[in-house]
């Protein structure tokens, strides 16, 4: 289905709902929706089958407009179809769920009650998402006349996690410091014995305000601190930023520039596969294949510094180009490494489907079929093991994708082992892409000029990352900052689908159905839980030391 | 007899110090970095990098570690689990802080879930700059803190002094 059918078929399935239309890009429709027709609005795409919901993106116009505006995207292959609500600018507006139809949103929900003071009505949670526990109540840091001096600490509300208890089931809390983590995030999982009845999470030990730090940088300040959201994939926020801004600033990238750009995007996938293969071994048990695909990542880090002069935050990327070229010489050591990597990968590959103690651990775990990744909202590699065909660089080809497209990888399983197999078949494939945008670069210039100040505006552009789609929503007032960014990372709409597949396996698979879709916690910047029926009778830390007394003393009374 | 006792406390300190120096247990804390430091702490221990060489070991609980590896800024969520980790390690313990976010809050200054750099919230014995350091770079940090504890003596303190007060 083309982009222009898509969104003509949206435009009709939200007919009754409009107050409003527009096309401010030829991908993009824009309906403006009273906040009471929200769920309606939202269970008629669903009925139809329109795309998923992608991001909510809360704005606050500020004092003249003296509204608030919430976005909901909504993405079907190139095709984005946002519902525009504006509420009056108070303490607490009310907007309604729709969490019940996409389990996904309550995550954004939560985000737009802490973050905008927007009431969200029949949200199943509307605790803390990402601000801190000793955060003051009705202070939001996206409105307008937020500043840090309002945000004094008050006395912590609870420090510490409960523990729980009813007759044989406990709460466990694991984190945000844990070995088998490798960056902090809070869970709590309620077990029967050995197996999980619930799971609840809480993240924000990393959450930094980069969304509002942005509007406080100009555009080009910008490109480096939005490279440092996450030191894995960093090159893919670069690129999702510059995208847009070029967007906003009609500058055209030059074909060679847009090359070089997916070549490094192609390495990133590299190191970020493999580091995640070996930490996902690691989790296993398996250590000598995380030696080993750590080994073999040093091929791509030295790539990488080769070409961008950094191991970690490139940095390759400007607005309008990237700063260095690829030499022949360069070509000639991409390829010596990629026969090596394509060699070890197959090798891995073979691994991970055929090693019958590690296979115990992947296979048939975690399971999610088609339709659940679909409920779920899941992205990327954990979409596509499960057979969902989501993915940015084919779905809606930017760049360099357009001349040099990649084939699609998907599974059939679901489960773990579908994961492992799906991410190491990716990798072949990447390789054969940067070997053939290597080859065939194109000549020409590597920037062009970029003006200090943008057009206003509003765009989207989103990237595949390593872990699925990254999506930016870019609102520019024609200075020399952005009004808003807003970033949503794939890491987040796969917590859905983990924690709820996670219901029902033994403890010990934890960590393994965590690690199996690839958390990235520092692009996640924000925090999530996942509300199950919980009926456990709670204890706070205090209380249980003193039960502890108690019952002590009673055993001592007996003897 | 107080000759005796004297020897075996000399005798005994000297063992506890070539212990201390030839096996250090490392915990990792990442209180609000980007990961890349995170990434990067974890190729040192990889065949590469192999800090494992320096008797150094990356431990899971911070009961049994003697070196505290800190990256990124401190958020206002992570900063009281940042100081409980630290209360648990037990005595004498040394903090090494990595990375431009940790020691000055690098590009991350001025947001509103920062507290700041760690050593605002813990005493810091080495700091290892870079965004972020290379593994060879965070290992030479540490194997400059052991040369301190080989000697008995903590690294001189550096205070971090902001530019505009230069």
């Amino acid at each position: 289905m083309t982009t222009e059918t898509s969104l003509k078929r949206a435009t009709e399935i939200l007919a009754p709902f409009s107050k409003g239309n527009a096309n401010p890009e030829t991908n993009r429709l824009d309906v403006d929706i009273e906040a009471s027709d929200l769920p309606a609005a939202t269970s008629a795409l669903m009925r139809n089958q329109w795309g998923y919901l992608s991001a909510i993106t809360p704005t606050d116009l500020g004092k003249e407009m003296n509204k608030l505006e919430v976005i909901y995207h909504f993405c079907e292959g190139a095709a984005i179809t946002s519902l525009r609500i504006h509420l009056p600018r108070e303490d607490q507006p009310d907007i309604p769920s729709i969490s019940d139809q996409i389990p996904v949103a309550s995550f954004f929900e939560r985000e737009l009650g802490e973050m905008l003071g927007v009431h969200v009505v029949g949200t199943p949670d509307s605790s803390r998402l990402f601000l801190p526990d000793d955060w003051p109540d009705r202070v939001y840091p996206l409105r307008e006349d937020f500043s840090v001096e309002q945000a004094a600490p008050v006395v912590p509300r609870a420090t510490l996690p409960e523990i729980g208890r009813v007759g044989n089931k406990f709460t466990v809390p694991i984190g945000p410091q844990h070995p088998a983590l490798k960056e902090p995030g809070h869970f709590e999982f309620s077990v029967d014995g050995e197996i999980i009845t619930g799971a609840r999470m809480r993240l924000g030990y990393v959450h930094r305000g980069i969304e509002k730090a942005t509007e406080k940088r100009n555009w080009i300040q910008n490109l480096y601190l939005l490279e440092r959201i996450c030191g894995i994939c960093s090159h893919t926020h670069t690129s999702a930023y510059a995208m847009g801004v070029e967007k906003l600033a009609q500058v055209e990238v030059p074909r060679r520039a847009q090359a070089i750009r997916e070549i490094i995007a192609g390495l990133e996938r590299i190191h970020s596969h493999l580091l995640w293969l070996g930490v996902a071994a690691h989790e296993a048990g398996f250590d000598t294949l995380f030696m080993y695909s750590w080994r073999d990542r040093e091929t791509v880090m030295d790539l990488l510094e080769t070409l961008t002069g950094n191991r970690v935050n490139y940095s390759i990327i400007v607005l309008g180009g990237v700063k260095h070229d690829i030499a022949a010489e360069h070509s000639r050591s991409i390829h010596t490494a990629l026969d090596y990597l394509e060699e070890r990968i197959r090798y891995y590959l073979h691994i991970v489907t055929t090693d019958a103690s590690f296979l115990q651990r992947t296979r048939g775990i975690g399971t999610m079929t088609l339709e659940e990744a679909r409920h779920f909202g899941a992205l990327g590699p954990t979409a596509r093991a499960s057979g969902l065909e989501r993915d940015v660089r084919i779905d809606a080809p930017y760049g360099a994708y357009h001349y040099f497209p990649v084939s699609l990888i998907t599974g059939e399983n679901g489960d773990l082992e579908a994961r492992f197999e799906v991410r190491m078949k990716e990798l072949l494939v990447t390789c054969f892409t940067i070997r053939t945008l290597v080859d065939n670069l194109p000549p020409g210039e590597l920037a062009v000029r970029f003006p200090r100040k943008i057009p206003a505006g509003e765009t989207i552009s989103r990237v595949e990352a390593p872990r699925g789609e990254a999506f930016y929503y870019i609102k520019s007032g024609g200075g020399e900052s952005p009004l808003r960014i807003k970033i949503r990372t794939p890491s987040l709409c796969n917590w859905t689908s983990v924690l709820n597949k996670a219901v029902g396996h033994q403890l010990a698979d934890v960590p393994m159905l965590i690690a199996g879709m690839d958390p990235c916690f520092s692009c996640n910047d924000r925090m999530i839980t996942v509300r199950r029926k919980n009926d456990l009778q709670t204890f706070s830390w205090s209380q249980i030391r003193e039960y502890g007394i108690r019952k002590y003393a009673a055993v001592r009374e007996l003897k | 007899m107080n000759v005796h006792q004297n020897y075996v406390n000399n005798l005994m300190g000297k063992i506890t110090t070539w212990a201390r120096v030839n096996s250090p247990w490392a915990i990792h804390f990442n209180s609000g970095s980007c990961n890349g430091c995170d990434i990067e702490i974890l190729a040192t221990l990889t065949p590469r990098y192999d800090i494992e060489r320096f008797g150094i070991k990356l431990r899971g609980s911070p009961r049994h570690a003697d070196v505290l590896i800190c990256t990124g800024p401190v958020t206002r969520q992570a900063r009281e689990r940042l100081l409980r980790t630290y209360e648990q390690m037990p005595e004498p313990k040394f903090v090494v802080a990595v990375g431009s976010c940790g020691i000055s809050g690098g590009v991350f200054q001025g947001c509103y879930n920062i507290v700041g750099h760690i050593d605002e919230v813990l005493p810091v014995d080495a700091y290892i700059p870079g965004c972020p350091p290379r593994p060879e770079a965070i290992i030479d940090g540490i194997v400059k803190l052991l040369a301190h504890l080989q000697n008995g003596t903590r690294p001189e303190p550096i205070k971090f002094v902001p530019q505009e007060q230069v």
